[in-house]
């Protein structure tokens, strides 16, 4: 069993659930004074590492494949001697059989750029009951990923959207970075109108290299510009997950009397009876979520619908778990 | 309808509440702010048209079941008569028609018209409550108060007659008595076959009623029960004419029946004195006339007696009266003038006398006129230039009191005219032409067929001399140019008639066709019936109602009579020394009914119901209709249900689940 092998084997051990609870690690900044982050979901989530499905380039040695042949342990090709290699990779043992010169390339491990798209459009402030803002479950989802991210030696940037980019953090791996991070999810304040496909079409622009793009929206825009931007985002070889916010009276619309709606992005008003207009809002939404995960699957973006009453530590343990690679693969 | 309850329907503001809960609810909605708007807004605009409508439905069931409870809870009663628009009233007027034709019963063991409609009645009273109920009955018109409807039926006011019904006259009784005694809110019942000849629809009565009902104060609902079914098939009998021929008593009988339904036998019973005699009589058509001649040798003096057939749907029209006095002459008077040649003088002697031994016949000259009996007279035939006064006026008199006077052109000319008729100077036939006859009311008049059904032999007259007339008559009988061969006026209770040619071979051929005879004797006849008119009565007419200090007694064996109705009631009364035979009024043996259009035009803009009640049955005019306003609201309870219930959610497009993955 070669080295590759036995992280593999390593990996796949690592992966039971419940995760044991393990001590914070050393960068952990003091994270009590977010409410948005939670320590003991923060241990029981380190034990997942975050995984691109993409080859990533880095800058820095890490942990995630990279279309490059590098320094690591996992053997990757052999090719012919040309004069200029460096005669130290020259496969002795190659040569010894073959009788002809062999330079001997490994895999290049390198680390992983993760953006985090926020729409903080007004509707992602809406929510339901007892349930979580939209927003505070973006806040949640992007600071714990951005933590277990650092934690792995990856880098993690911001981009906060409203009706454009209003804030933006490049994508950093130092522990202290991540304070900053924190930082800015808490300021958000949700206002205006959804920028969102703009905003992916900027990042899309201004990312150079492959990186990691979560978007995390309630995704109220055109689909067909929302499938455009993810277009963009694919040609630039990103990987891109999204994750679709929704409240589920959203989606259940289950409303029992007459009511004022006000929208929260541009205050628009209608008075309506929901017993009239369920079945017609029920067909709208169904249409709509099925063409915002049919554009998704276009660009082979991973897609999760994800509403706020749930459990946002089951809903990053099931994305982390299904992004691991199967046993054998690499 | 009625309601027994009706200040229950104020309830029914109440159907308004779930309209005002709706609109309040529309009012008093929340405001809640809302991210997911583009699709509020699509489904706001799709949700238009189809869910409005269901929503608009689902309202109006409800304030439909509402409206059915409150219906329920006020008690309604339905039935055709009183239909919608009832309410509470405080007066019934009934105005009963209990005339012959009301006895009809269209079963062998079911009620009478009338008394079906007084069981009904008096049922219909006991659901209104407290209503009062006041009669106005055919035979007496007047209105009185009936202090308990459960004595109705009782009533001699209410017992069957055989007198006519003036339904005008008793509309009128009721609007009378609805403006003086002012009974607050009422109704006009009226119970009636819808016999036409009751109605009098050409009666100027009409228009007063229409007017002052129009004129009253408060409201008065008019509602028309019309008894009108005619299933079985009823026949009648009836004596037509009667008297005394050579030692015999002739009855003209005619034997009637609704519907034609082939050949048949029908036993007629007679009872003349008490004597009974019956007979079969073959029957065809739909009426059938016939001769009964009773043989009087050794009884000069008067008589009396009935016809009856048996029993059948109404027992009112089974038996008619008949009365005869003493034995006496009937006289004739002939005025003819000296130009009249001896064959036309020969053959009107003959025809006004052929033999018979009670008939007589006097020839005057004109000159002579005035010592005419005209007390005594039967018939007069006047050939001669018409009179002038004095004798024109005393003519015209006896005319007025039933005589008949038949008038034959004279030979001379003259510009004297009798009720508006004169003659036109004589005309010739063209050489070698005849006037001829070309047609004649064969159903009245003198040239009327033969009781059997044979027409008399008019089309073989010729006639080369005629005089025309000129005036206001009517023609029985007319030449082929249609100038008039026999002319009528009507003067009073008597006619004349102007005969426009003469037995005379001068003038015609009427000598030979015997027809001058026929003629002359059913003009006697008629005239005859004047002084046997005396011996005749209509029930519920003056003619039956005794005079002075007569006492009525019935001498008539047919039935009992009923002592409170005896006024009223077919039979032979004797009034101090005269005998009447009292009969129940030509009019109640008509079949012709009250069509629904000419009901209209009678009781035009009076708003009225109608009720047509074809079987007579024993039915209640209404019934409480709560249980079925209590099944009407459970229906739209259920209907809204039904349209409440939101449509299973089957997803069969190929939009996911919106169940969030994660």
């Amino acid at each position: 069993m070669g080295r590759a092998g036995i992280r593999s084997h390593l990996r796949s051990i690592r992966t039971p659930t419940p995760t044991p609870t393990r001590p914070l690690p050393f960068i952990l900044p003091p994270p009590v004074k977010y409410d948005f982050l939670d320590s003991a979901v923060l241990s029981r989530l380190g034990a997942l590492p975050i995984e691109a499905r993409l080859a990533m380039i880095g800058n820095v040695a890490g942990k995630h494949r990279s279309p490059h042949r590098g320094s690591s342990v996992e053997f990757a090709e052999y090719r012919k001697y040309v004069p200029g290699d460096d005669t130290r990779r020259l496969d002795w043992k190659a040569y010894a059989r073959s009788d002809r010169h062999y330079i001997k390339e490994f895999e290049a491990d390198t680390n992983l750029r993760a953006y985090f798209v926020v729409d903080c459009s007004g509707s992602m402030k809406y929510a339901s009951g007892e349930h979580d803002q939209k927003i505070q479950f973006a806040r949640k989802f992007a600071a714990t990923m951005a933590y277990l991210l650092v934690d792995q030696g990856d880098s993690a940037g911001l981009s906060c959207c409203d009706e454009s980019i209003h804030l933006e953090l490049p994508p950093s791996r130092r522990p202290a970075h991540l304070q900053n991070f924190f930082d800015v999810l808490s300021t958000l304040e949700p206002k205006g109108e959804t920028g969102l496909v703009d905003a992916l079409h900027t990042v899309a622009e201004k990312v150079g290299q492959r990186a990691l793009i979560f978007i995390i929206s309630d995704l109220f825009c055109d689909p067909q510009s929302f499938g455009d931007a993810l277009q963009h985002l694919r040609y630039r070889k990103h990987d891109v997950a999204v994750f679709h916010l929704m409240d589920p009276q959203e989606i259940n619309f289950d409303f029992t009397r007459p009511y004022r709606f006000v929208d929260l992005e541009d205050n628009t008003t209608i008075v309506a009876e929901p017993n009239l207009i369920a079945e017609e809002y029920d067909q709208a939404i169904r249409e709509f979520l099925a063409t915002v995960e049919t554009k998704c699957h276009d660009v082979h973006a991973d897609y999760h619908l994800v509403t706020s009453d749930k459990d946002y530590e089951e809903v990053l343990r099931d994305f982390l778990t299904t992004r691991l690679p199967k046993k054998g693969a690499r | 309808m009625t309601f027994l309850q009706q200040t229950m329907l104020w309830g029914l503001f109440a159907v308004s509440i779930p309209v005002i809960i709706h609109l309040l609810n529309r009012r008093r909605f929340r405001t809640v702010e809302w991210g997911a708007m583009q699709f509020l807004l699509k489904a706001t605009r799709e949700s238009r048209g189809k869910k409005r409508l269901k929503h608009i439905l689902i309202l109006l069931m409800r304030s439909l079941a509402i409206a059915a409870l409150i219906f329920a809870i006020a008690r309604p009663l339905v039935g055709g008569f009183l239909g919608w628009g009832g309410g509470s009233v405080e007066t019934v007027i009934l105005i009963l028609d209990r005339s012959s034709s009301m006895e009809r019963s269209e079963k062998d063991i079911q009620l009478s018209k009338r008394t079906s409609v007084l069981e009904r009645v008096t049922e219909a009273m006991a659901e209104l409550g407290e209503a009062r109920l006041v009669l106005i009955d055919s035979a007496t018109g007047i209105a009185q108060e009936v202090p308990s409807p459960d004595v109705l039926p009782e009533l001699s006011f209410t017992a069957p007659t055989d007198s006519a019904a003036d339904i005008p006259g008793m509309l009128v009784s009721a609007l009378d008595y609805i403006q003086e005694a002012k009974p607050g809110r009422s109704e006009i019942w009226v119970a009636s076959d819808l016999q036409r000849e009751d109605w009098a629809l050409d009666d100027s009565r009409w228009d007063a009623f229409r007017a002052n009902l129009d004129e009253l104060d408060f409201n008065v609902k008019l509602r028309v029960l019309a008894l009108n079914g005619r299933e079985r098939n009823d026949f009648a009998i009836r004596v037509l004419s009667s008297r005394r021929e050579a030692g015999e008593f002739v009855l003209d009988l005619e034997l009637a029946r609704e519907q034609d339904t082939g050949p048949t036998t029908k036993a007629v019973t007679i009872s003349h004195l008490g004597a009974r005699s019956a007979t079969q009589v073959s029957f065809n058509g739909q009426s059938q006339r016939f001769q009964k001649r009773i043989p009087l040798e050794g009884a000069p003096g008067a008589g009396h007696g009935w016809v009856s057939i048996p029993d059948n749907a109404n027992s009112r029209n089974n038996v008619s009266y008949y009365a005869y006095g003493k034995e006496a002459p009937v006289h004739a008077y002939l005025v003819t003038e000296n130009a009249t040649s001896s064959d036309a003088l020969e053959a009107l002697t003959k025809g006004l006398a052929p033999g018979f031994a009670n008939q007589e016949v006097t020839v005057r000259q004109p000159s002579q006129a005035h010592q005419i009996n005209f007390d005594s007279a039967s018939l007069i035939v006047w050939k001669a230039p018409l009179p002038k006064p004095p004798v024109s006026n005393q003519l015209f008199e006896f005319v007025e009191k039933g005589g008949v006077t038949l008038f034959f052109p004279p030979e001379e000319d003259s510009d004297a005219s009798f009720g508006g008729i004169s003659w036109d100077p004589i005309t010739q036939s063209p050489p070698d032409k005849f006037f001829i006859v070309d047609d004649w009311d064969h159903a009245d008049g003198a040239f009327r067929d033969a009781l059997g059904g044979a027409p008399l032999p008019l089309e073989r007259i010729r006639a080369i001399k005629r005089r025309g007339l000129v005036g206001d008559f009517i023609s029985l009988a007319r030449w082929d140019d249609e100038e008039p061969l026999l002319a009528r006026r009507v003067i009073g209770q008597g006619q004349v008639l102007f005969l426009s040619t003469l037995p005379d071979y001068t003038w015609s051929n009427f000598e030979r066709t015997a027809l001058h005879l026929v003629l002359l004797q059913r003009s006697f006849d008629d005239g005859n019936r004047r002084l046997g008119a005396g011996f005749f009565g209509v029930a519920g007419e003056d003619s039956a109602i005794p005079q002075g200090d007569e006492i009525r007694d019935r001498v008539d064996s047919y039935a009992e009579g009923d002592a409170g109705n005896v006024a009223y009631e077919a039979g032979v009364y004797r009034f101090g020394e005269r005998t009447v035979a009292v009969n129940r009024p030509v009019g109640e043996d008509s079949i012709e009914m009250l069509t629904t259009a000419q009901l209209d035009a009678a009781l035009l803009d009076t708003d009225y119901s109608l009720l047509e009640d074809k079987s007579s049955s024993s039915e209640s005019f209404f019934s409480e209709a709560w249980r079925a306003f209590l099944i009407a609201m459970l229906l739209f309870l259920i209907i809204e249900a039904l349209l409440c219930l939101q449509p299973k959610r089957v997803d069969t497009s190929t939009a996911p689940s919106p169940e969030p993955t994660s």
